[in-house]
């Protein structure tokens, strides 16, 4: 477990999301890293039901690299890390909290590794269509994220280019602190978030993944 | 011979001289009879006379040397040792003369060395200025490095304990009698381990942060390496370090410089490669650390700077 980085990956017009998947992919393994299997980040919201308050949501996320732990964040920010039985709870609080209609987001794809660096490349689908690309690079050795922004940087731009040049919000806030999977989550989230925003689907082709 | 009593010396003289004379009187008798009978029919009378003549002779000298010889004692004290002196055998090899010559070389010999003891004390020639009672000492303390008592181990840690308090903290745990195994931990960046002998570092391993030296059963494991890269490259790195800084003569100033060096590590994901201003190099940072400069230096480019 080391500091991570979710990077959007923009789609570039007249190409599909598989493409540019497959693209990427290539790049990653031109770099020397071999294949480790699949992954999955997905995300849920629940929803206060109960009228005349204000409204509030709960965002429940899984990782496979988590496999027995589930996220909770609320909008403010606050994460709560659990066991997988979470789910279950959220369940029997039908009646406080209920899930939104086709709110269900993923991020899916391939798990690559190289040296002590982590690549996932996944693309994201939101109800089965898809949304965008999302790459994940993880520096496992360190845990301050300050300390190794520089190299994780670095590495980024060599794969994404520019993109690699913004820093994620979390990381911003927590430069000096010990990084956690829960911030990992919270990138996700901020990223998930801002698909559901865009009103006009992406123009290139649903991959169907 | 020359203690025996004159008149003994006369008889022996005489017993000489009659066993000369019987000598030869026989070999005359033997060489007559051998030669004398070819004409035994014309000379046969002269013939015998001459024998019994020669023989009366030979009888006459044989009871005068008989006679002789009871006057004579028996020879007595060192007997014949004595005689070894006038043996002509020893005159003839060099003996002699090879011992004496040898006797009056080493007698110059040693005449010569005492002129030499007197002259190097006058002036003494040292080439050091340190006084000679200070070397059975230091070769003292060089065995000694290995065997130091384990309290003094325990001062040197206090001290770092004290002196490094803000960047590194440092454990001492002896989990088999008088050999310490000290645990270093880096800030938020690495643990360190060091196992001591006496007060020589013996091994060494280095891990992650978020990595424990502690097996299942709570024992410390000082042999599983780290899971990730850039910690086993920096063990191989510690590893070489602890050999350069090595000096059994100060142990102290050894575990001090290499604590001091340890320290630079504190910037490892930080700090870019002084050489080609990058931070990775083969998916590794910055992982060698100039023992001198504490410089960060990619495994490569050192190798570089040391080729120039």
């Amino acid at each position: 477990m080391g500091v991570v980085s979710v990077y959007m990956f923009p789609v570039p017009e007249g190409k599909s999301g598989q493409q540019v998947v497959e693209s990427l992919q290539k790049s990653i393994e031109l770099l020397g890293a071999t294949k480790t299997g699949n992954f999955c980040v997905d995300c849920e919201t629940f929803q206060t039901s109960i009228q005349n308050t204000q409204q509030r949501q709960v965002n429940i996320l899984h990782s496979s690299d988590h496999p027995a732990s589930c996220f909770a964040i609320l909008d403010a920010g606050t994460c709560l890390v659990a066991d997988s039985l979470f789910d279950g709870l959220m369940q029997k609080l039908k009646h406080y909290y209920q899930q939104r209609k086709g709110s269900k987001i993923e991020s899916k794809g391939q798990r690559y590794e190289f040296g002590d660096f982590v690549f996932k490349v996944g693309s994201v689908s939101l109800a089965s269509s898809f949304k965008g690309i999302l790459l994940e690079i993880e520096y496992c050795p360190c845990i301050i994220a300050g300390d190794c922004w520089g190299l994780l940087k670095e590495m980024a731009s060599s794969i994404v280019g520019n993109v690699a040049e913004q820093q994620p919000n979390v990381i911003k806030n927590k430069l000096e602190h010990v990084y956690t999977t829960a911030d990992t989550m919270c990138q996700y989230l901020e990223h998930f978030n801002n698909y559901k925003k865009q009103t006009i689907p992406p123009t290139a082709v649903s991959t169907g993944r | 011979m020359a203690n025996l009593p004159p008149v003994q010396i006369e008889n022996i003289q005489k017993a000489l001289n009659l066993t000369q004379k019987l000598r030869s009187n026989v070999t005359q008798l033997f060489q007559k009879l051998s030669d004398g009978f070819d004409d035994v029919e014309n000379n046969d009378k002269t013939l015998l006379s001459e024998i019994q003549k020669s023989l009366g002779s030979v009888n006459k000298d044989f009871s005068d040397l008989e006679t002789g010889s009871n006057s004579l004692t028996q020879v007595t004290g060192s007997g014949n040792s004595q005689l070894l002196c006038i043996d002509p055998v020893i005159d003839k090899t060099s003996t002699y003369s090879q011992i004496l010559q040898s006797y009056k070389w080493t007698d110059k010999m040693r005449e010569q060395a005492a002129y030499a003891h007197a002259l190097i004390k006058e002036n003494p020639f040292k080439r050091t200025h340190v006084p000679s009672g200070l070397f059975p000492k230091r070769i003292r303390r060089n065995q000694l490095a290995y065997s130091y008592p384990p309290n003094r181990l325990d001062e040197l840690i206090n001290l770092l304990q004290v002196q490094y308090i803000d960047t590194m903290n440092i454990s001492v745990v002896r989990p088999l009698g008088s050999s310490a195994v000290v645990q270093v931990v880096l800030g938020k960046t690495l643990k360190a381990l060091l196992v001591f002998r006496g007060i020589v570092i013996e091994w060494v391993k280095v891990k992650g942060f978020m990595e424990e030296f502690q097996n299942e059963d709570g024992k410390v494991d000082i042999w599983s390496s780290s899971r990730y890269e850039v910690f086993r490259k920096i063990t191989n790195h510690v590893t070489a370090a602890t050999l350069h800084y090595y000096l059994p003569e100060m142990p102290d100033l050894a575990i001090k410089s290499i604590m001091i060096w340890l320290q630079s590590y504190s910037t490892l994901f930080s700090a870019p490669c002084q050489k080609c201003g990058k931070f990775l190099q083969n998916g590794l940072p910055a992982t060698w650390r100039c023992l001198r400069t504490k410089k960060a230096y990619h495994e490569q480019c050192k190798l570089m700077i040391q080729m120039k």
